[in-house]
């Protein structure tokens, strides 16, 4: 948990580039997966406690990935990042157990700014531990 | 709402009209075929008609069927006025594309009653043509939503990382700003988009687009602001 490392789930390839460039000038070490499916056999292998990840993905979607994730790891912490969301998806997002969910285009000011959060309550929760 | 009435006898058509009027219509007096055949080309028609069956020239149900024939943008209601009461007649009018038919000499309660049936068909075509179209618009902001806010994402993050290795007094550091101010418009446009909460649309040139301003206020919220 000391390590700052985040998981992008997301089904552009300019998208996860991005996220990969954004995060690691400020510090965080990113690993990208293009489907819910890739983002759940890399669970396998190593745990992501940040997870930023689009509702929209091929096969399984986002809310469905997230309430899996949350499932196994409920400390872990999900941020919806999409570019559309209805009404309807919205009430799934909290129900699914999202931290919070951005609407495309965000500023990655705001995204940093959610991860920082993400960390700083995880370093609180393990002292508690 | 309007009516229109074909009836070329001008003392049935008078009486016709008058009772109509003092029902709340408007009413739309022509006096042949023809005539209101011309009424129902303009873009303002009225949707509900009564027509008389026997006129010189396009008579009742030759006019039913013309009117049948169009592609019409409004549901339009026709009912058939006539002196003929055989069964066959009635199959006849139907058929050529008449709603309703009422036998002359008519009673007024009845016409009224007849003439008030048309009227909720009509308001529940125009209620189901406006929620299909707001489907319509719904289904479209969501596409629009989906695809553009992909790419104005990567525009977005990339000026933004520029802007972040920029000084303030780099020449290129204006015109960047630019940039990303012009992406955050589009991206308040395209949230703006996935607000829309009805159908709503303003004229353009010979025609009409939606007026996403209107479409997407939320106008419970500006209430408890004020």
């Amino acid at each position: 948990m000391n390590e700052k490392r985040i998981l992008v789930v997301d089904d552009e390839p300019q998208i996860r580039n991005m996220y990969s460039q954004m995060f690691s000038t400020s510090g965080y070490e990113v690993t990208t997966a293009d489907s819910a499916e890739t983002a759940l056999e890399i669970f396998k292998k190593e745990l992501y406690w940040i997870i930023f990840l689009d509702l929209n993905l091929p096969g399984m979607n986002g809310i469905e990935l997230c309430r899996q994730i949350r499932k196994q790891y409920p400390m872990a912490i999900c941020y919806a990042v999409t570019g559309y969301v209805s009404l309807f998806e919205l009430s799934d997002c909290r129900e699914a157990g999202f931290e919070d969910y951005f609407t495309k285009p965000v500023n990655f000011s705001d995204l940093l700014d959610a991860a920082e959060h993400a960390f700083k309550k995880l370093e609180r929760w393990k002292k508690k531990q | 709402m309007k009516i229109l009435i074909a009836e070329d006898d001008f003392t049935s058509r008078t009486m016709l009209a008058a009772v109509l009027a003092k029902l709340g219509y408007e009413v739309i007096s022509t006096c042949n075929g023809e005539e209101a055949f011309d009424k129902f080309q303009k873009d303002d028609a009225p949707q509900l008609a009564v027509l008389d069956w026997e006129m010189q020239g396009l008579d009742g149900i030759s006019l039913c069927r013309k009117l049948r024939e169009q592609e019409r943008k409004e549901p339009l209601y026709l009912i058939l006025l006539t002196a003929r009461g055989e069964s066959e007649d009635i199959v006849k009018g139907l058929e050529a594309g008449a709603d309703d038919y009422i036998a002359k000499p008519y009673d007024n309660a009845e016409l009224q009653a007849r003439i008030n049936v048309g009227r909720r068909i009509i308001m529940l075509q125009n209620e189901m043509r406006e929620r299909e179209k707001f489907q319509g618009v719904l289904e479209m902001a969501g596409a629009v939503c989906h695809e553009l806010n992909q790419p104005l994402q990567v525009v977005s993050g990339y000026s933004e990382m520029l802007l972040m290795g920029l000084k303030t007094g780099d020449p290129n550091y204006e015109k960047l700003e630019t940039i990303k101010t012009g992406i955050d418009r589009i991206g308040e446009l395209t949230h703006k988009i996935m607000k829309i909460a009805r159908y709503q649309s303003k004229p353009y040139l010979k025609s009409k687009i939606i007026d996403i301003e209107q479409a997407s206020r939320n106008e419970k919220k500006e209430i408890i602001n004020e």
